[in-house]
């Protein structure tokens, strides 16, 4: 299609202020979906979200639109992952656009994920079209929420689209504003190949299926192509675009978004930001922006059961298929036995990856308290990246500790400032703006080490303003910090799974909490057990577990011997959850408790 | 083959708030239709031997009318019994009444007295006071009852070192020949345990013994029983030499028993069977017994056989099956050895459930 009729476009929203409904709503009046079909579709794409894990819903939608000039036009809507760990995917996304829409709550306002969002569309050029959704709501205020896109965003919203997605209000304008407002692609057809990969993931069928924008050039059916990252040469063996139906085309041309495949074996291989172009005649340069995904935050997966290690390889390797950004690697642990240190793009990532092992795969996990990456400077001026807190140089062999650091922006409500400034003072912070931004919300922006973020800083958040703050934040480089190695013995022996880095400065609280929280979560066993923190050789905590006294069935009745069978079998079964270590037994919760280490006692 | 009867009689004028028979106190509306199906339940029973013992339990069954109880037994196979007991409250007992049990067969009573301290026993729902008991033994004396035993709970609200001290004083006056001494569990069966549970402040929950002081109160009664002359026969069960209850040692001996009324439970040497668990359900049923089911003796012998205090004797087969867990045990001192049989030693007692867990599954 030419592509002056051609419109990319994405919808930038906070969760719950309606991106979805909007996408439904856009798909709906464009007919590419009827109301019955809608149901299906979101049914559809249900399932594959669940699977994924993130926002996939109407990836990369396809619309004909028939415009009021009279011309036909091809919108393509893009949809991004909405979440902070997976900020280069969704940057990916806008580089395949050429306008968003700010979809903005009438009642809520800009949230920080939005804010972060749009900065990264501005960066992209991209032209954005402010969109106050929600407008039939009785709290809307959307004169307010104007000058608060104004003042917060600096984006002018005199032209701001008054929009009821979920009453239908609005959507006929929207349509026109993309028409009229978004640019069409620059690319030109004529020029060699260079198409954006902005998704993929692995079919059983198909292999890695790509979403990809031809920025200029062709992409055809049965073309030999190469990626950029990796010099491979794959013959496409479909392609095609979502209407939102999967619909096989001979090619896609420049400013043209949709799917390939190639009989491409693992999402490594398609990488999210890599340039596609002709194996016989490249292009000269590659697409910009691309990076190799690095994982940030790192944890030990265990499997409960040793003799389950091979199946936790296996599912492992299955999820690396369909998630290049995640990674692993063998690992012993004293306490654990064999597992594998896994890299993550973030805590939702973890999370996300956790629980597919868990409910897909069927394994029971023990996974260790998350960290990030060091960057270590030894004494012999070596550097060294170390993400496992137990593989950290003894204090004498190193000279410098660098850790990571991000950006944060937290947008919050003035009430909640007090318990939300104490947290990121308590969190290291740095602040580097504080603003109020109208209706008593403050926009605030603070460098945070990330290893603080990975302990326990979501959830505080959450309660310090009982769910009104939202937090964004970007990887802004290493900074020396003097952090030091925390061990923790039980019964005398350290327990590897349970040595944290902590700052120099909070070593001996978290040390003392720690301990404390262990003695509540270790049951008595049949001897006493001591539990100490320690730095080197130096012990900063000790609590004693006091040897269990009794464990005995002395009641009434004689007579009954199947109840006391049961409940002996009870109690070994529970046994059977916890890890051994030394004569210990240590219940899994027990290795999490790292994970709660600093102040908030409440629960 | 010898075997006992237990008699289910769930019916209290009050429920105790330490108490966690599942079944709870039913209304006394009820007991005419209970007796009835008791009584046909006992018709019905094939007896495959004739029974030594016979245990009244509850429930009271000492509430019951005369009449209804001289009807049931004579029911029951094998009179006179070698041990026949009565479970009672203290203060309901007059001279009427056990002699009227004594003409039918019963020679032993066991008082549910669980403390003397008028305080602890106020807390537990029950109105009777020390003296109370003291007339209650004297009584029973009198009507030529001399077998009695006295229930004790460790770990009651309010209870201290000083408090039981005063209890086992008791003990020493009445000297009864068979005491029992139970410890209190917190868990959710009872209203009491539910309440510590729950942080609650009714029933003086907030003053439960922690559990060192629960074994603390236990392993002095187990002292002092002793320097009376009242040994430990089994975890919870203490008696002058000859004074062992015949019918409970069958359970521990896995020796066979059959059992009537709600969530009484049988075993016929082989198999298991339990009745439903609480009198409404009872007197609905046609057949009152679950499917039976085969008993693991080879277990047993172990997690039930080692609650005794002549404790079990291992066949050499079994000391090379269990020879990880024995050895162990024998190592951290929670059993000994003696003679041919291996049995827990006084901190095994306590320990006990973990001794057991190791000979399940094996």
């Amino acid at each position: 299609m030419d592509p002056k009729f051609i419109r990319n476009f994405s919808i930038i929203a906070h969760i719950d202020h309606g991106k979805s409904t909007l996408a439904d709503r856009l798909l709906e009046v464009t007919g590419a979906l009827s109301q019955r079909e809608m149901m299906e579709q979101v049914l559809d794409s249900m399932d594959l979200e669940r699977e994924r894990g993130i926002t996939i819903k109407a990836h990369a939608v396809r619309l004909n639109y028939r415009a009021d000039d009279g011309n036909l036009y091809q919108l393509n809507l893009i949809d991004t992952p909405g979440h902070v760990d997976f900020t280069y995917e969704v940057s990916r996304s806008l580089q395949a656009c050429e306008g968003a829409l700010l979809v903005v709550d009438a009642s809520q306002g800009v949230e920080a994920q939005t804010l972060a969002n749009t900065y990264l569309a501005l960066h992209h050029n991209l032209e954005i079209i402010p969109v106050i959704n929600k407008i039939d709501l009785p709290a809307a205020e959307p004169e307010r929420i104007r000058e608060q896109i104004e003042q917060v965003i600096g984006l002018p919203a005199d032209d701001a689209l008054l929009v009821s997605a979920k009453q239908g209000i609005g959507i006929h304008e929207t349509l026109e504003a993309i028409v009229k407002r978004v640019p069409p692609p620059p690319g030109s057809v004529d020029a060699p190949l260079r198409a954006l990969i902005f998704d993929s993931w692995f079919d059983p069928y198909r292999g890695v299926i790509i979403l990809t924008r031809v920025m200029e050039g062709r992409l055809h059916l049965h073309e030999k192509i190469r990626l950029w990252s990796n010099h491979q040469v794959y013959e496409i063996e479909g392609l095609g675009y979502q209407a939102p139906k999967a619909t096989p085309s001979e090619e896609l041309s420049a400013g043209e978004v949709g799917f390939i495949f190639a009989n491409i074996k693992t999402v490594s291989d398609a990488k999210i930001g890599d340039t596609i172009t002709d194996a016989e005649n490249p292009a000269a340069e590659p697409l910009p922006g691309f990076e190799e995904v690095k994982p940030m935050v790192f944890a030990g997966l265990y499997p409960v059961e040793s003799h389950e290690h091979g199946l936790l390889r296996d599912a492992l390797e299955k999820l690396r298929l369909n998630d290049s950004a995640f990674s692993f690697e063998p690992e012993n642990s004293v306490a654990l036995g064999f597992g594998f240190r896994c890299g993550f793009l973030g805590l939702l990532h973890l999370e996300i990856v956790q629980e597919r092992l868990e409910r897909e795969f069927n394994i029971d996990l023990i996974t260790t308290a998350p960290g990030v990456r060091y960057r270590i400077t030894t004494t012999r001026d070596e550097v060294i990246e170390v993400d496992n807190p137990t593989k950290f140089p003894n204090p004498t062999d190193i000279k410098q500790i660098e850790e990571p650091i991000i950006n944060a922006t937290v947008i919050t409500r003035e009430e909640y400032l007090g318990g939300i400034l104490a947290l990121v003072e308590e969190k290291r912070g740095v602040q580097k703006k504080f603003e109020h931004i109208g209706s008593g919300r403050v926009l605030l922006e603070y460098e945070l080490p990330l290893n603080e973020i990975v302990l326990d800083f979501y959830d505080r958040l959450k309660s310090a303003s009982r769910g009104y703050a939202s937090l964004d934040y970007h990887f802004a480089g290493y900074r020396v910090s003097p952090m030091v190695k925390l061990d923790v013995l039980v019964a005398g022996e350290p327990v590897d799974a349970l040595t944290i880095i902590v700052h120099k400065d909070f070593a001996y609280e978290r040390g003392k909490v720690l301990i404390e929280r262990m003695r509540k979560l270790i049951p008595r066993q049949m001897f006493e057990v001591a539990l100490q923190a320690a730095i080197g050789n130096k012990i900063v905590a000790r609590e004693n577990i006091p040897a269990m006294r009794k464990n005995v069935l002395a009641k009434c009745y004689g007579g009954d011997i199947t109840r006391k069978r049961k409940l002996l079998e009870k109690q070994k079964e529970g046994k059977k959850r916890m890890k051994r270590v030394g004569r210990v037994e240590i219940p899994q919760e027990a290795f999490l408790a790292v994970l709660r280490v600093s102040g908030d006692e409440s629960e | 083959m010898v075997g006992g009867v237990y008699i289910s009689y769930p019916f209290c004028a009050q429920k105790c708030t330490y108490c966690n028979f599942a079944s709870g106190v039913f209304p006394r509306e009820m007991e005419p239709r209970y007796l009835a199906a008791l009584r046909r339940e006992i018709q019905q029973h094939e007896w495959q031997w004739r029974p030594k013992t016979v245990y009244l339990g509850g429930g009271t069954p000492s509430l019951m009318d005369p009449g209804e109880l001289g009807a049931l037994l004579d029911l029951i196979p094998g009179r006179p019994w070698s041990e026949a007991t009565m479970e009672a409250a203290p203060g309901t007992l007059t001279a009427e009444l056990a002699r009227g049990w004594r003409e039918c067969g019963i020679n032993r009573v066991s008082l549910g007295v669980q403390s003397f301290v008028r305080s602890e026993i106020a807390r537990t729902g029950r109105r009777h006071t020390a003296e109370i008991v003291a007339a209650d033994v004297a009584l029973l004396r009198e009507c030529g009852i001399e077998n009695i035993n006295i229930d004790l709970i460790a770990g009651l609200a309010g209870q201290s070192a000083a408090s039981w001290e005063e209890s086992l004083e008791w003990i020493e006056r009445l000297a009864p020949p068979h005491v029992s001494v139970y410890m209190f569990e917190i868990d959710e069966d009872s209203r009491l345990g539910s309440e510590v549970l729950l942080n609650g402040r009714r029933y003086g929950a907030p003053e439960v013994p922690c559990e060192d002081l629960t074994v603390e109160l236990y392993e002095a009664a187990v002292e002092r029983l002793r320097s009376l002359g009242i040994l430990r026969y089994e975890i919870s069960n203490f008696a002058g030499p000859g004074w062992e209850s015949k019918h409970n040692l069958k359970y521990w001996r896995l020796e066979p028993y059959a059992g009537f009324g709600a969530d009484a439970h049988s075993f016929d040497g082989a198999r298991r069977w339990q009745n439903v668990e609480t009198a409404a359900e009872y007197v609905e049923r046609e057949r009152p017994a679950a499917e039976a089911t085969l008993a693991n003796l080879e277990e047993e012998k172990f997690f039930v056989g080692l609650r005794l205090a002549d404790g079990v004797a291992p066949t050499a087969e079994e000391w090379r099956r269990y020879d990880e867990p024995l050895s162990r045990f024998l190592r951290e001192g929670l059993i000994e050895r003696r003679g041919a049989a291996v049995r827990l030693t006084d901190r095994g007692v306590l320990l006990s459930n973990e001794v057991f867990q190791e000979f399940l599954g094996k």
